[in-house]
């Protein structure tokens, strides 16, 4: 499991090359900053398509969303074909591209164990082409594809639980972060970092444009996300070493992480009961694992 | 039409457009195609006529541009490729005799972000410039407009619109002719969007943020979390200062700070 750090702890050094092209206030740019500051110089930076967040100084390259899996894998082989496992071949894809389209490559991936690093940037939605909804889109949120209207309620389905899917893979490591706590993010993506097999981070990025809220908020949506529970930060080592990394006394209601974000704007109480619910139910079942530091899936 | 992605100039094109239809006038409204980001330059465009209109490329070459951003109504570009004699319609709380934008062209100004401030709340302009586009040109009837308007924003939006709209049209005053003949030499760039790194991003910002560093406590909030790294940390100092060129002036850094060391400024163009 990752080691706690401090703010005087992170890095000073920046990857990134800015101005980027992201707007104003996005959280991906902020998870590119923050992760790829983590990671250093030595890393091939993978992409599929996506929104522009930043562009670091490290050597990319792209591929379709459904090649992400075998494009890392022949990166990573390729490395240590030549000796030079100290270069690391590392992932940041869209929620769409894990979740979805490029979900059954990394599966293989995941499932070969390949010596591989895949960060996902989650917005929740294919924000790139203009907001439609993903397998990481929540439930009752409002995209283009999942309006509200007289006969639909925003997404009818929860969010699929991706980082547990890839638990289940048996992987040396899974992980679920938030640029709302950056030095559990760093800690986590260092930690990663110098892991061999497969590794996920799933990092929470609030997109302004698609979830509708003011762009100065970022960090309070993002960090709200996580104090109601709604955005667990833990660690699976394995698939069976489980660690949540955020415990407070007692959860905020999901109503503060909700109600500021114009794309849950139509929920009715008895709905916004029905999230609390379910998000009381699953934290629940999180501290139960956390005091045993097991999982079983 | 040139604004940011998030003041609405696509739907400004669109209420144009569609005003112009309940008239009887042939119209059509196309956004540039490309990645509208949320502050980035983009421009939309209309066009009006008494036959039907077949075209469907971009204009190249318009008689009218309407500026709906005040920073980007400093950029030459916005009047660059106007017919001779054209109109440009900035918004600005300059008068036109002060306007630094030179060609052969007539200028009229309006203050459609103080008018969007008082009116809605928010600085989205675009239905704030339509009332002064409608009196100055004179192509379209006020009545038009405000139907136009109930149709994209039904209800109370729609009135408050409306009301931004009343007061663009009494605000407004004739144009003049551009003051300066001639373009100047150094130009920018006004189509800063797309993929990858850009130069110079100041115009995005509507708000500029300023820190005072005698308040502030050297916590560095405001240098982890500003996504574009404009916030530079000074080890020595234990003091943030801002690399302007970089800042979008999302108002993040603002937000997060402890102690409100940072103030988020209307720097006026
Ligand atoms: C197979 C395929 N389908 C659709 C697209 C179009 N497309 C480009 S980017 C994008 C959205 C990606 O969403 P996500 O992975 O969540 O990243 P985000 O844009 O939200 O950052 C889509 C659908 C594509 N490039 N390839
Ligand atoms: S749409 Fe959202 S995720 Fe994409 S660049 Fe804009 S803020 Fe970032
Ligand atoms: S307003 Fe602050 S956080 Fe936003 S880009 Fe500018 S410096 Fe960064
Ligand atoms: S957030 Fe405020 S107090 Fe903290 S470093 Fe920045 S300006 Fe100083
Ligand atoms: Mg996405």
């Amino acid at each position: 499991m990752s080691e706690r750090i401090t703010r005087a702890q992170i890095p000073l050094s920046e990857m990134t090359i800015t101005p980027g092209s992201a707007c104003q206030g996005c959280g991906a740019a902020l998870a590119a900053r923050l992760a790829f500051k983590a990671l250093g110089p030595n890393v091939i930076r993978h992409g599929i398509p996506c929104c522009p967040d930043s562009v670091t100084k490290t050597p990319r390259t792209g591929t379709v969303f459904e090649g992400g899996g075998a494009l890392l894998t022949g990166t990573s082989r390729g490395l240590k074909a030549i000796g030079r496992d100290d270069v690391k071949a590392v992932a940041f894809y869209g929620d769409g591209g894990t979740y979805d389209i490029g979900f059954q490559g990394l599966s293989a991936a995941a499932e070969r164990n390949e010596d591989v690093l895949v960060l996902t940037k989650d917005n929740e939605a294919y924000m790139n082409t203009g907001n439609q909804r993903s397998s990481a889109t929540p439930k009752y949120s409002m995209t283009s594809t999942t309006p509200v209207g007289p006969k639909s309620r925003g997404k009818p389905r929860h969010k699929k639980n991706v980082p547990f899917i890839f638990a289940a893979h048996y992987v040396p490591y899974v992980a679920t972060a938030s640029v709302g706590f950056p030095e559990d993010l760093i800690a986590k993506v260092t930690y990663a970092k110098d892991l061999k097999g497969f590794r996920m981070i799933i990092i929470q990025a609030p997109c302004p444009v698609g979830w509708r809220y003011d762009p100065a908020k970022t960090i309070e949506v993002a960090r709200s996300g996580v104090q109601t529970g709604l955005w667990p930060l833990y660690e699976i080592e394995d698939g069976q070493n489980f660690k949540l990394n955020y415990k407070p006394k007692e959860l905020k209601p999901v109503s503060e992480y909700l109600s500021p974000q114009r794309r849950f704007r139509h929920m009715t109480e008895d709905e916004t009961a029905e999230i609390q619910e379910d998000t009381t139910t699953k934290w629940d079942t999180l501290t139960r694992a956390d005091e045993l530091g097991r999982l079983i899936i | 039409m040139h604004g940011r992605g998030g003041q609405g100039a696509v739907t400004a094109s669109r209420i144009i457009a569609t005003a112009a239809y309940e008239e009887g006038t042939y119209s059509q409204a196309i956004p540039m195609y490309g990645t509208e980001r949320r502050g980035a330059p983009l421009t939309a465009f209309v066009r009006l006529d008494d036959v039907r209109v077949r075209e469907r490329e971009l204009v190249h070459t318009p008689d009218i541009s309407i500026v709906l951003d005040p920073l980007i109504a400093k950029q030459q570009a916005v009047v660059d490729n106007l017919k001779p004699g054209g109109l440009v319609i900035l918004n600005t709380a300059h008068k036109p005799e002060e306007v630094e934008l030179g060609g052969d062209f007539k200028v009229a100004t309006i203050d459609a972000t103080t008018i969007a401030l008082e009116t809605l709340g928010r600085p989205i302009t675009n239905t704030a410039i339509l009332g002064a586009f409608a009196k100055i040109t004179g192509l379209l009837k006020l009545e038009s407009i405000e139907k136009a308007i109930l149709k994209y924003f039904p209800g109370r939006l729609g009135e408050m619109n409306i009301a931004a709209v009343r007061r663009s049209y009494e605000e407004a005053s004739d144009p003049i002719q551009a003051v300066v003949t001639k373009a100047p030499a150094e130009k920018v760039d006004i189509h800063v969007g797309g993929y990858g790194v850009l130069k110079d991003v100041s115009s995005w910002r509507l708000l500029t943020p300023e820190i005072d560093v005698d308040t502030c406590i050297g916590c560095k909030n405001c240098w982890i979390f500003c996504p574009e790294t404009a916030i530079e940390w000074d080890e020595d100092t234990m003091k943030p200062s801002i690399r302007y060129n970089a800042c979008k002036g999302c108002g993040l850094c603002a937000n997060e700070c402890p102690v409100d060391a940072i103030e988020m400024v209307r720097v006026e163009a």
